[in-house]
Parts: structure tokens; sequence; C-alpha cells
């Protein structure tokens, strides 16, 4: 039993592809597109290390964790992935991370980096979220706990995933109020 | 200055005297002792099997100090502190004024709330409710001030629940069944007196009273059906007696998990129950001492041409499995679920909308949290994916229309 799935990864056209019943989205990223940027966790949902971006057409977004969730909850819809976070040049080659792949660099946030790719995009759509409706300096820590909150870091790194991203949304301007 | 009473005794008289007189009154003593210590740890079980933390502890606050909201059509009312503090506890109450709290629902300061299910504990037998004081004295004395109600009128006039404790309050103490086993009998008490069950699953009438003859067959409770759990239909869903047993020990069984209002009744109270009583429970439940086997789960095929296949797969099957066999420790199957086999599809889309809490009972037991779906799916999709469910796992008519969709979506979101 095949089902055909047709969606946008990064900006880019994908499908119509078969893709075998029973595929969970992290398994049709790594083994039918090879973006393998994103990293199978728990299997239960629980660690959120799988999560990517799902866009809507009203240029809203929201995480979508990837190994409890079938390919087909993806059809039809634009994902992003780790993958299309930083800048390329027309070789493909990477110009410029973006300013949360940056800042993780710059903090030493990550040690295996297993649970990274999830809390890239997960900081990205919080400070995406900010852009839209940005909130008083005062209230950002509890914003980015209640964001990453659920993320495991088995190398226990939060502290300095929390602390690069409140860099980054200090520093931004438009995404607090004060 | 001497005592009065030595100056015409003798110390050493007066020393053989008290020595007789402790050897008299030791023995006494220390069965009243035992008496006492056997009545704390009786009501200490008791009070378990009647759930009185779940409802007197606020979240995050301490054990029975009470503060927790419950929603009513009046207003929210407050549970209120029943540690032994003698100003904001009940540590004042005497065993009457405690009999009449529990059998009549008359406090000190007037008439309780039937929020507070008096109407079931008035079933207790004298020897547990003087059992549930006595623990209740023993437990530590905390200083916590009971929250005001926030009644409407007139509902804040609590002399107008000597009215209702008229109309709608049979204070009759609980009568076993001779035709039926001393175990069934001792069920039904569990049941009825102290697991108060029939408060939540049993609809109400006009002046929110238990409806007698409407007994367990289910009632909207806080936006979720509390199910029908009468013999019938627990018998027409084939629960056994093990599977009652799993589920309320373990809160997970061949036919679900329990969740919403009845999570913390399983994990404050009933899984605390003795097999002797938990198997009693069962058994009036059922109705039936005999054992029951249990039937193949139902599962009648995947059908991919249905617009819900696709939903199913993409949503659920990750946790559910690909043909709903469920993952332990993580989501219950979808065959065999008791949910989904109910004339009512009101939980069935309830669940899908607003999701259900991580649930955890023991260091092998443990429920993930499953997401609500009501911003992501539309109405026709919740639809599709309800129908899907009752059609593939149950025998249940897969008919719901967007107009169910829609009523049960604003039960829920009504009540938070």
């Amino acid at each position: 039993m095949n089902q055909s799935i047709k969606l946008t990864i990064n900006n880019q056209a994908v499908g119509p592809i078969e893709v075998t019943d029973g595929v969970m989205m992290i398994e049709f990223l790594h083994e039918y597109l090879n973006l393998t940027g994103t990293k199978f966790g728990c299997g239960a949902g629980v660690c959120h290390a799988c999560t990517v971006i799902v866009d809507d057409e009203q240029g809203m977004s929201e995480v979508v964790r990837t190994c409890i969730n079938g390919v087909e909850r993806f059809n039809g819809k634009r994902i992003r992935t780790i993958e299309g976070h930083a800048k390329l040049n027309e070789q493909g080659e990477i110009t410029a991370l973006s300013p949360v792949q940056q800042a993780f660099l710059e903090h030493f946030s990550f040690q295996c980096g297993w649970c990274t790719s999830g809390f890239v995009n997960e900081a990205t759509a919080l400070i995406e979220r900010l852009e839209r409706k940005p909130i008083p300096s005062a209230q950002v820590e509890d914003a980015i706990e209640e964001a990453l909150g659920e993320h495991v870091c088995r190398c226990t790194g939060y502290v300095k995933y929390y602390a690069a991203v409140k860099d980054v949304i200090l520093r931004t301007k438009g995404l607090t109020l004060s | 200055m001497k005592p009065a009473y030595s100056s015409h005794l003798s110390p050493l008289y007066s020393l053989v005297l008290a020595l007789c007189l402790c050897l008299v009154a030791l023995p006494s003593m220390a069965a009243d002792k035992d008496e006492e210590t056997s009545a704390i740890e009786r009501g200490a079980y008791l009070m378990k099997i009647g759930d009185c933390v779940a409802c007197h502890t606020a979240v995050g606050g301490r054990e029975l100090t009470g503060g927790l909201p419950f929603e009513t059509p009046f207003g929210p009312v407050y549970s209120t502190n029943i540690t032994s503090d003698k100003d904001t506890g009940i540590g004042n109450y005497s065993y009457d004024d405690f009999y009449d709290a529990m059998h009549h629902g008359v406090g000190i300061n007037g008439n309780l709330y039937p929020a507070m299910p008096y109407t079931s504990y008035s079933l207790l037998t004298d020897e547990d409710t003087r059992a549930i004081y006595a623990y209740l004295m023993s437990t530590k004395p905390i200083k916590q001030a009971n929250l005001d109600n926030d009644v409407s009128f007139p509902f804040n006039l609590r002399f107008g629940l000597k009215g209702w404790n008229l109309i709608a309050h049979d204070a009759k103490v609980f009568k076993p069944n001779n035709a039926k086993s001393e175990s069934w009998n001792r069920g039904n008490y569990l049941v009825n007196a102290l697991g108060h069950c029939g408060e939540c699953h049993t609809p109400r009438d006009t002046l929110y009273a238990m409806e007698p003859d409407k007994h367990f067959q289910g009632a909207i409770i806080e936006g979720l059906e509390a199910s029908d759990i009468t013999p019938s239909e627990l018998n027409r869903q084939n629960w056994t007696h093990e599977d009652l047993n799993n589920l309320f020990t373990e809160g997970y069984s061949r036919k679900g998990t329990v969740f919403g209002g009845m999570y913390p009744v399983v994990y404050h109270s009933f899984s605390h129950l003795t097999d002797t009583d938990m198997l009693a429970v069962s058994r009036y439940l059922l109705d039936t001492d005999d054992n029951i086997e249990p039937q193949k789960l139902t599962f009648n095929g995947h059908n991919p041409k249905l617009p819900g296949y696709p939903l199913y797969k993409g949503y659920c099957a990750g946790c559910h499995g690909q043909n709903g066999e469920g993952r332990p420790n993580v989501a219950p199957a979808m065959a065999g679920n008791a949910t989904l086999d109910k004339a009512s599809p009101h939980n069935v889309v309830a669940v899908i909308l607003k999701g259900i809490d991580s649930q955890h009972y023991n260091s092998t037991t443990s429920f993930y949290a499953m997401p609500g779906y009501a911003k992501e799916l539309d109405e026709e999709q919740i639809k599709d994916l309800a129908n899907y469910l009752r059609l593939t796992w149950s025998n249940q008519p897969a008919n719901l229309d967007i107009k169910t969709i829609r009523n049960v979506k604003e039960t829920v979101f009504s009540h938070n």
C-alpha cells in the first residue's frame, strides 16, 4: 500500500513520491530525501530532537515532531528542516549561518549535537513569533522556557542553549518592547 | 505546702497504690491505644478510597489543605482545609460535627455545597465514619485559610441548601442486598459510598441532584463524558474483572486508559485498593461474581480510500500503532478501546480536539501527553477521523456529522 506525497521542503518542491504505508516523517526525510540533519531521538515524541517547522499560507508556522507523525500529515505542506536555515551561494556552499545557529556556536551551546537541529528549529519559530508579536524584555526568559522547555539535551546543555537564544532575542531589534 | 491527699498517707503506701493503679490501668490504656491506632490506619485506607486528597488539595498545594476550585453552573466552589488545624481546618469538629458534615452536608459554619459528596458519603457506616474522623484528627495541623466561593446569587445563600437537602438528599446509611454475595455488597459499598462514583457518572436533574433512575448512565463533567458504567454497558463492551483491575491499579487496560477527571481518581484512590476490595468493586460494577472470558479485540481492517485513513496514518499511527495496537507506556491501543466503542462519540471527538495530559502511575507505568488538534484539523477532518476510528476499531456506526463535531467542540471549550 503506497501513498503519493507532494510537499515543499526548504523552499524546494518535492514529489509526488510514492511512499510505503506507515512511514514516519523522519524516515521520509532520511531515506527518501537524504536530509539527515533531523535527528531521531526517543521515537515517542518526548525529546523533541526531531522537530521541524511547518509553515502555512498565512505566514504562520508551528513546530511538529517527525518521529511520531506519519508522512501523510505533511502532505501538501511547506516544511523547514535544519538544512534550510543557513544562507547558501549559487554553488550550494554555506555563506552565513542563521542568527540562532551562529549564537549556538558562539555560546558553545551543544556538545554531541544530537538535539541541536530541534533546538534551532524551535528557537527560530520563537523568534519569528516575536517578530510578529514582540514581548517586554522582562518576559523573554519565560518565553524561552515555554518554547524550548520540552526539548531534551542528554548532555544537559540547557543553560548555554537558553543563553544563546536570549542573546539573539535581546540583540535583535523589534523582538522586544523595551 | 504538701498536697492534701498525702497528709494521711505514707510515701511508701502512696507509691504502692500508684503502682497498683498503673498495673490496673495499663492493659486497658494499651488496648485503647491499639484501637485508636487501628482506627487511624483503617481511616487512612478509607480516606484514600474516598479520594479526599484529590479534591482537598490544590494544584501544587499541601495535601488536604483545600483550595481546589470546582466549576459548578453557579460559579466556582473551593474545597476546604480538612487537616486537624483548629483555626482553618476541622480541628474543632467533634465526632458528631464531622458525622453531620459527612452524612448531612452540615458543617460547623453552615450548610456545605453538594460539591462535597455527602449525598454519597451518607451511605458510610458509623464505624467507617469514626475511622476517617480518627485519621483526619491525627493529621498534622496545617494553617491555611479557606478561599471564599464565588457562587452567584441566590446560590450564595447557604440556607437555601437546607431546602435542597430536604428535596434532593436521602440521608440513608448503606444496606446490604442479601440476594447478592458478600463481595458484591462490599463492592457496592466501596463504589457508591466511599468511591462516590455516582457523583460524576450519574446524570443530574434540574435541581442538580443525581437522577436515581439513571444511576451510572454517564454524564458530561467539565467538558468530558464520565462514561456509562452500568453493568449492561460494561458487559456489552466485554470488560472483564482483570480489565477493571488493570485499569484501576495501573491506569491502563486492554480496554484503554483513564483520562480527564478519572486520572486523579485512579492515582490517588483506586490504585490503593486491596486485591480483595478490587475484586469486590469489579464484581459489583459487572454485576457478576463469575469469571468473564475476554473476547477478540475489534479490528475491521484499514480502508485507504477513506479520507480518515491518511489522517489516522499521519496524526495517530505514530503512537497508537499502524493497526491500532498501541505502544506500551506511550499510548493505548485503538483495538478494544472502550472510548471508541461507545454509542456517544463525545469523548472520541473531545480527545481529538483537546488532547490528554501525560499520566504517571508508578515507576513502570506512564503515558505520554496527547496533543489536541483543534487548531490544526478543521471540523470536516475531525469528522472524517472520528468516523474512521469508529469504523475501524468498533462496531459503532461511522455516521458522525459536522453538527456533532461542532456540538462537542462547544461543550469542550466552554469548559476551558
